[in-house]
C-alpha cells in the first residue's frame, strides 16, 4: 500500500506553489511593460530630436550643409553628451555631426530609404550601448529642389539601462518579501486549522498506550463524528470483553455442582445412570445458555451492514419445515422486500429461528412470518416483525414466565424454553421491543418484536430480485 | 438399513458403530471428510450420520459434494454448534435433520428412522412437469411463475409424485413418505391432501395435473421436462 502524504504537507504544496508561481509570473509581465514603456519614451524623445534637426538644417550661404544649433546648452552640443545626432546624404556621406560626437566614433549604420524609419541599439567599441534612430527624409534646400538626407540621433543607454535593473531589483525584492509574509501567515492559519487533527492524532496514540479510556471531546464537526464513532466503539469492545469474562466465570462457577455430583455418584460404588443421565442434561444447559449470551454480538449496529430479513427467514422456513417434518406444517412468509436488520446476521438468524421455530413447536398447522420497515417509530425500533400461530396461545398469566429464564410455560414442549428468553435478551441488547399477544386472525400466540432496521440500498434489492 | 458414520471423535464414533449395530443396522464408519466422501459415493447406504467439525474436508462440504454428486440418502448432522446461523448453513448444504451434541440416542434412533423414510431427491434443485416448478431447496412451488402455497405435506406428496412422474404410487408409499409411526396413518389423509392439492394447483381445473388410478395409486400427468433457470 503506498504511503499516502501527510495532510499537512499537501496544504502547504497546495497553497505555495500556486503562490509563488504567480507572483512569479507578474514580477515578468510588470518588468516586461516598463521596459517596453522606457523604450517607447525614448523613441519618441529620438524622433522629436530628429524633427527640430531638420527644422534647423540649412544651406548656409557658401552653399555648404549646415544645422544650426540655436541651443548651445543642448546636449548635442557638448562633446561626449550621450546624445549624437548626424545627417548623411543618401550615399552615406556625413554632411554635418553635431558637436558631442567629436572624439566619439559612432556608427549609425546604413543609411536609410527615404521615408522609412528604422529604430535599432547598437554597441560601441568600448562597450556603450546606444539607441538608434536613423530617418530617410526629403529635404528642399531650394524651392524645387530636394535632396535624400538621412537624419539619424543615438543616445546613451546606460542611464537607462540602470534605471531599469534598479526597477528590476525593487520589483523582486517586494514581491519576494510579501510572498515570504504570506507563505508564513498562511502556515499560521493552517497550522491553527489542523491543530484538532493533530490533537486527534495524539489523543488516539494516547488511547493505544493505555493512557487515556476515551477521546475527549470539542472537535469540528468534520473530525467529530469519527471521535464519536470511535469511542462508540472502544466502549462496545470493552462492555464485549467483560461480557465474555462474566460469562466464562459463571460457566465455571455453575458447572462446579453438577460436576460435583456427578463426582459424588462415581465415588459412591455404582453410579446410578439416572443420576449421571441428569446431571449431563444440566451441564449441557448450562453451557448453552452461557455460551448463548456470549455469542450474541452485544447490540452493537456501528458498522453493521443491513442485514436483508427476506432471504433469512426464507432459510429458516426450508430449515423448519424439515427439523418439524412430523407435522403437516404452512410457514407462511410475509418479507417487505426492503426490510433490513441493522445489526449482526447470527443475532437476527438466531431470533427468528427461535421465534418461529417456537411457533412451529406450538402451532396447529399454520404459522405466518411478517416483517416491514415502520417509518414512523424510532430507528432503533423501525424492523418491525410478527411471528403468529394458531396453536393455543400464550395466557396473559404466563406471559411474563415465559420470557424468564430457564422457564417454560409448558413442561410438555421440547426443548428447553430458553429459546424465548434468548429473544428477550437480544431485544434489550439492541435496545428494540418485544411483545407477547394474540393474533387476531389466527387466535394463536402471536409475538410482535421490534428491532433496529434500515431499508436496503436499491443496488442490493435488484440484485437479489 | 446401511449407515454412514463420519465422525472424527473416536468415543463417540464407537458408541454410535455400537449401539446402531446393536439396533440391527449395517454401520460403515468414518473419521475424517475424505472417508465419509469415499464411503458415502461407493457404498450404497441408506442414511448417513455427519459431524461438522471433520478434519480434512469439513461436514458441510462432505455433504455439497454428496449431493451434487447425485446421492439422495438422508443426512442427520451432529454437531456442538447449534445455533440457528449453523442449523440453517447445515440444512441448505443439503442435510435433512439435525441434532445437538451432547445428545440422547434414542433421540438419534428416532430422527434416523424419520430420514429414512422420506428422503429426499433432493439432488435436482428444480423439478418441472408442464406449468408446475417445483424449487426443492427453497422447498417453493409455482404455476405458470404464480406461487402456490403449500402446507409440508402437500409439498412433500407433490415433490414425491413429480420425482416419479409417469409412475403410478400406491397411498401406502405416499403415507410412508409422510408418516414416521405407522399407528398415525389415516387413510382417507392421502385423498384428502391429493383433493387440497389439485385445488391449490389447477383451481379452473383446466391442467388437471394429478389423475387418480382406482385401486392402484396416483400419477402425475404432465411429462417431467428440463427445468429452465
Amino acid at each position: 500500500m503506498a504511503r499516502t502524504p501527510s495532510v499537512s504537507r499537501q496544504l502547504v504544496f497546495a497553497v505555495a506553489v500556486p503562490l509563488v508561481l504567480s507572483f512569479a509570473l507578474t514580477v515578468f509581465v510588470l518588468n516586461r511593460i516598463f521596459s517596453e514603456s522606457a523604450w517607447q519614451a525614448l523613441r519618441e524623445r529620438l524622433d522629436q530630436e530628429v524633427i527640430s534637426l531638420v527644422s534647423a538644417a540649412e544651406l548656409t550661404d557658401s552653399g555648404r550643409f549646415d544645422v544650426r544649433m540655436a541651443d548651445s546648452e543642448s546636449r548635442l552640443s557638448r562633446p561626449r553628451s550621450g546624445q549624437y545626432a548626424a545627417v548623411r546624404n543618401a550615399r552615406g556621406r556625413v554632411l554635418w555631426s553635431s558637436p558631442s560626437i567629436e572624439g566619439v566614433a559612432v556608427d549609425f549604420g546604413a543609411p536609410v530609404t527615404t521615408g522609412r524609419s528604422y529604430f535599432t541599439r547598437a554597441r560601441l567599441a568600448d562597450g556603450t550601448e546606444l539607441a538608434i534612430l536613423n530617418r530617410g527624409l526629403e529635404w528642399d534646400y531650394a524651392p524645387g529642389n530636394t535632396a535624400n538626407l538621412v537624419f539619424s540621433v543615438a543616445e546613451d543607454l546606460t542611464e537607462q539601462n540602470a534605471r531599469l535593473q534598479q526597477f528590476r531589483n525593487q520589483l523582486v525584492a517586494w514581491f519576494a518579501a510579501l510572498a515570504l509574509l504570506l507563505l508564513a501567515v498562511l502556515g499560521g492559519l493552517l497550522r491553527r486549522v489542523l491543530r484538532p487533527v493533530h490533537r486527534l492524532e495524539q489523543e488516539i496514540a494516547e488511547v493505544d498506550s493505555g493512557q487515556r479510556a476515551q477521546l475527549g471531546g470539542g472537535f469540528p464537526r468534520e473530525l467529530a463524528g469519527v471521535a464519536r464513532s470511535l469511542n462508540a466503539l472502544l466502549r462496545s469492545e470493552r462492555a464485549r470483553i467483560a461480557r465474555y469474562r462474566d460469562t466464562l466465570g459463571n460457566l465455571a462457577h455453575s458447572l462446579k455442582t453438577p460436576l460435583a455430583v456427578m463426582r459424588a455418584a462415581l465415588s459412591g460404588g455404582a453410579p446410578q445412570r439416572e443420576t449421571l443421565d441428569h446431571e449431563i442434561d444440566r451441564i449441557a444447559q448450562i453451557v448453552d445458555h452461557q455460551l448463548q449470551r456470549a455469542a450474541t454480538s452485544g447490540g452493537v449496529t456501528l458498522g453493521q451492514q443491513t442485514v436483508p430479513i427476506a432471504p433469512v427467514v426464507a432459510d429458516l422456513r426450508v430449515a423448519l419445515l424439515k427439523v418439524h417434518s412430523a407435522k403437516d406444517l404452512s410457514i407462511d412468509a410475509e418479507i417487505a422486500p426492503e426490510a433490513g436488520f441493522s445489526g449482526d446476521v447470527g443475532d437476527i438468524t438466531e431470533l427468528l429461528g427461535n421465534l418461529i421455530d417456537n411457533a412451529c413447536k406450538w402451532c396447529r398447522g399454520v404459522v405466518r412470518v411478517q416483517a416491514r420497515l415502520d417509518a414512523t417509530r424510532p430507528l432503533a425500533q423501525r424492523l418491525v416483525i410478527h411471528v403468529e400461530d394458531d396453536g393455543p396461545g400464550i395466557a396473559p398469566e404466563d406471559r411474563n414466565r415465559v420470557l424468564g429464564r430457564g422457564v417454560r410455560a409448558d413442561e410438555r414442549a421440547s426443548g428447553h424454553g430458553l429459546g424465548l428468553a434468548m429473544v428477550a435478551d437480544t431485544v434489550a441488547l439492541y435496545g428494540g421491543e418485544l411483545h407477547v399477544g394474540e393474533s387476531p386472525t389466527l387466535h394463536g400466540a402471536c409475538l410482535e418484536v421490534a428491532l433496529p432496521g434500515r431499508a436496503l440500498a436499491a443496488s442490493v434489492l435488484t440484485s437479489a430480485g | 438399513m446401511r449407515i454412514l458414520v463420519v465422525e472424527d471423535e473416536a468415543a463417540l464414533r464407537e458408541s454410535l458403530k455400537h449401539d446402531l449395530t446393536a439396533a440391527g443396522h449395517a454401520v460403515d464408519a468414518a473419521a475424517d471428510g475424505e472417508e465419509g466422501l469415499y464411503a458415502g459415493l461407493e457404498y450404497p447406504i441408506d442414511v448417513a450420520i455427519i459431524d461438522l467439525g471433520l478434519p480434512k474436508m469439513s461436514g458441510l462440504e462432505l455433504i455439497r459434494r454428496l449431493r451434487s454428486a447425485g446421492k439422495s440418502f438422508g443426512v442427520l448432522v451432529l454437531t456442538a454448534r447449534d445455533r440457528w446461523q449453523d442449523k440453517v448453513e447445515g440444512l441448505s448444504a443439503g442435510a435433512d435433520d439435525y441434532v445437538a451434541k451432547p445428545f440422547h440416542f434414542p433421540e438419534v434412533q428416532a430422527r434416523l428412522a424419520a430420514l429414512l423414510r422420506r428422503a429426499s431427491g433432493w439432488t435436482t434443485p428444480l423439478l418441472q412437469c408442464g406449468p408446475v416448478v417445483l424449487d426443492t431447496r427453497a422447498q417453493t412451488v409455482t404455476v405458470h411463475g404464480a406461487a402456490v402455497e403449500l402446507t409440508s405435506f402437500e409439498y412433500r406428496l407433490l415433490e414425491h409424485l413429480m420425482l416419479h412422474a409417469g409412475e403410478v404410487i400406491s397411498k401406502t408409499e405416499l403415507t410412508e413418505k409422510l408418516y414416521e409411526q405407522d399407528f398415525e396413518r389415516d387413510s382417507n389423509v392421502i385423498e384428502v391432501l391429493i383433493a387440497r392439492l389439485r385445488r391449490k394447483l389447477d383451481p379452473d381445473d383446466e391442467i388437471k395435473p394429478i389423475e387418480t388410478l382406482r385401486g392402484r395409486g396416483y400419477r402425475i400427468t404432465l411429462a417431467r421436462t428440463a427445468a429452465g433457470e
